[in-house]
């Protein structure tokens, strides 16, 4: 197996949960109402708690330890997608966003329970519960309220609108997509954006949300090869403060 | 207004209202709120929990999800409505619910399935106590006085249409798989009284 394909797709996985579950942590103490703060805080937990995960299986291939991967890198040795990255904005655009992506996630992840990469294959399998989780969550959300008031359709229509090219840009290829099919590691971009716009689309059919055309729309790629948005510099920067004051203190 | 905070994201907030000025926020602009019932182990009786405040039914099992079940063992939940619990006269001292309860002549009607609670510790939470047939709730507590066998004094009891409760699917039983795991997010994992210790230690 080509272990520099391996890392290339363990790195982005591992830094769009981390870059995610940061976003959405900023919620923590903000959300609309106290049940969907604690809600939304676990599962930015869930999902940094994953990233670390990934982290140690890179460690375990000869990547530094798993802090110093995350909180000392700058914005151009990321490879998360620049959709994780965007502010967090109003709660419709961070609900959607959390919609589009757990999809786009849960899929992978299934895809990879199958990896012939060992490591793989059993944290994906270990962490089913949390990943059902996070898209029922979002799936309940994105139905009661793409169906409930004026106002709330309105919202999250716009907010998907706003999304849909950054989303597209989960799934820019990787350099390795032939080897990584090759070696059965994981069936590629290309295979997880069909599964998961059949997915969307099936969603967004039990509410009275309109998915944009998608063949009119032009994907935001470029953060799987380090360029991204003026977004992430600071969220690292915010992300790393203790660490850079203190690498040894332990919360 | 200039919001001067430790924590970046609060100084990020957008001002809201003018300083000074309180809005009082409008009555009754909370969702209703919804029974939380969890079964901490196979075998073991549901317990009620707590509540959650929810738009519905649906969104209510989600969020008590989240807020009942991610530390502590679990194997499945389930969530009502409060205006669809019933219960029984509240009772001081050692008087049992169940002699307060009236006694209900047969009812006409279907009979359909109740679920029935007690409270059998003060201070503690109801318990799943059995299921009765009934066409009311009164009469599903007055059967369920013989019905289910009892060892202790009842303090209060409940009764919900089963009809009226999300119960988990087999499909979403596989929400607490990674439970065991959990340890990490216990907070005697963080060792937080030993650290305090070894700060004030160091600080002498």
């Amino acid at each position: 197996m080509n272990a520099l394909a391996i890392k290339e797709l363990l790195y982005k996985i591992a830094d769009d949960q981390l870059i995610i579950g940061h976003r959405n942590s900023e919620w923590t103490g903000f959300g609309p109402l106290l049940e969907e703060d604690i809600a939304f805080s676990s599962m930015a937990q869930d999902k940094v708690g994953q990233s670390q995960a990934l982290y140690t299986i890179l460690h375990s291939m000869g990547e530094q330890d798993p802090d110093t991967i995350a909180f000392t890198r700058n914005a151009a040795q990321f490879h998360n997608c620049i959709f994780v990255e965007l502010p967090n904005g109003e709660y419709d655009f961070s609900l959607i966003r959390h919609f589009l992506y757990d999809t786009a996630v849960a899929f992978r992840f299934e895809m990879l329970s199958a990896s012939s990469f060992q490591p793989l294959a059993e944290l994906s399998n270990k962490i089913r519960g949390e990943l059902k989780y996070h898209t029922l969550h979002a799936n309940t959300w994105v139905k009661q309220l793409g169906s409930a008031t004026e106002e709330s359709i309105a919202r999250l229509q716009q907010s998907l609108v706003y999304a849909m090219p950054y989303a597209l840009g989960m799934f820019e290829p990787s350099a390795f997509e032939q080897e990584l099919i090759a070696d059965g590691v994981f069936e590629g971009e290309a295979a997880l954006r069909e599964q998961w716009i059949k997915r969307i689309e099936a969603i967004i059919a039990q509410t009275s949300l309109r998915l944009p055309d998608l063949r009119t729309i032009t994907a935001i790629q470029g953060g799987r090869v380090g360029k991204h948005s003026e977004h992430l510099q600071p969220l690292l920067d915010e992300m790393s403060e203790v660490f850079r004051i203190d690498p040894t203190a332990e919360w | 207004m200039t919001v001067n905070s430790l924590d970046p994201r609060v100084n990020r907030l957008p001002a809201i209202g003018v300083p000074g000025q309180i809005v009082p926020k409008a009555p009754l602009d909370q969702f209703g709120t919804f029974e939380v019932f969890v079964q901490p182990k196979e075998g073991k009786s549901f317990q009620h929990e707590g509540i959650v405040h929810a738009p519905n039914l649906e969104m209510a099992y989600v969020l008590a999800k989240e807020a009942f079940t991610r530390r502590f063992l679990c194997t499945s939940l389930y969530v009502t409505d409060t205006r669809n619990v019933y219960i029984s006269p509240l009772t001081e001292g050692n008087t049992d619910a169940y002699d307060l309860i009236p006694e209900v002549p047969s009812q006409p009607g279907e009979k359909v399935s109740f679920e029935i609670y007690h409270l059998v510790k003060r201070g503690k939470q109801h318990t799943h106590a059995g299921t009765v047939l009934a066409s009311t709730p009164q009469e599903a507590m007055h059967l369920a006085r013989t019905a289910i066998k009892k060892d202790k004094t009842v303090y209060n009891v409940w009764a919900i249409r089963t009809s009226e409760i999300r119960f988990t699917t087999p499909e979403d039983s596989d929400l607490w798989l990674t439970l065991a795991e959990k340890k990490f997010r216990d907070a005697s994992d963080y060792k937080g009284g030993d650290k305090l210790k070894e700060f004030l230690e160091r600080a002498k």
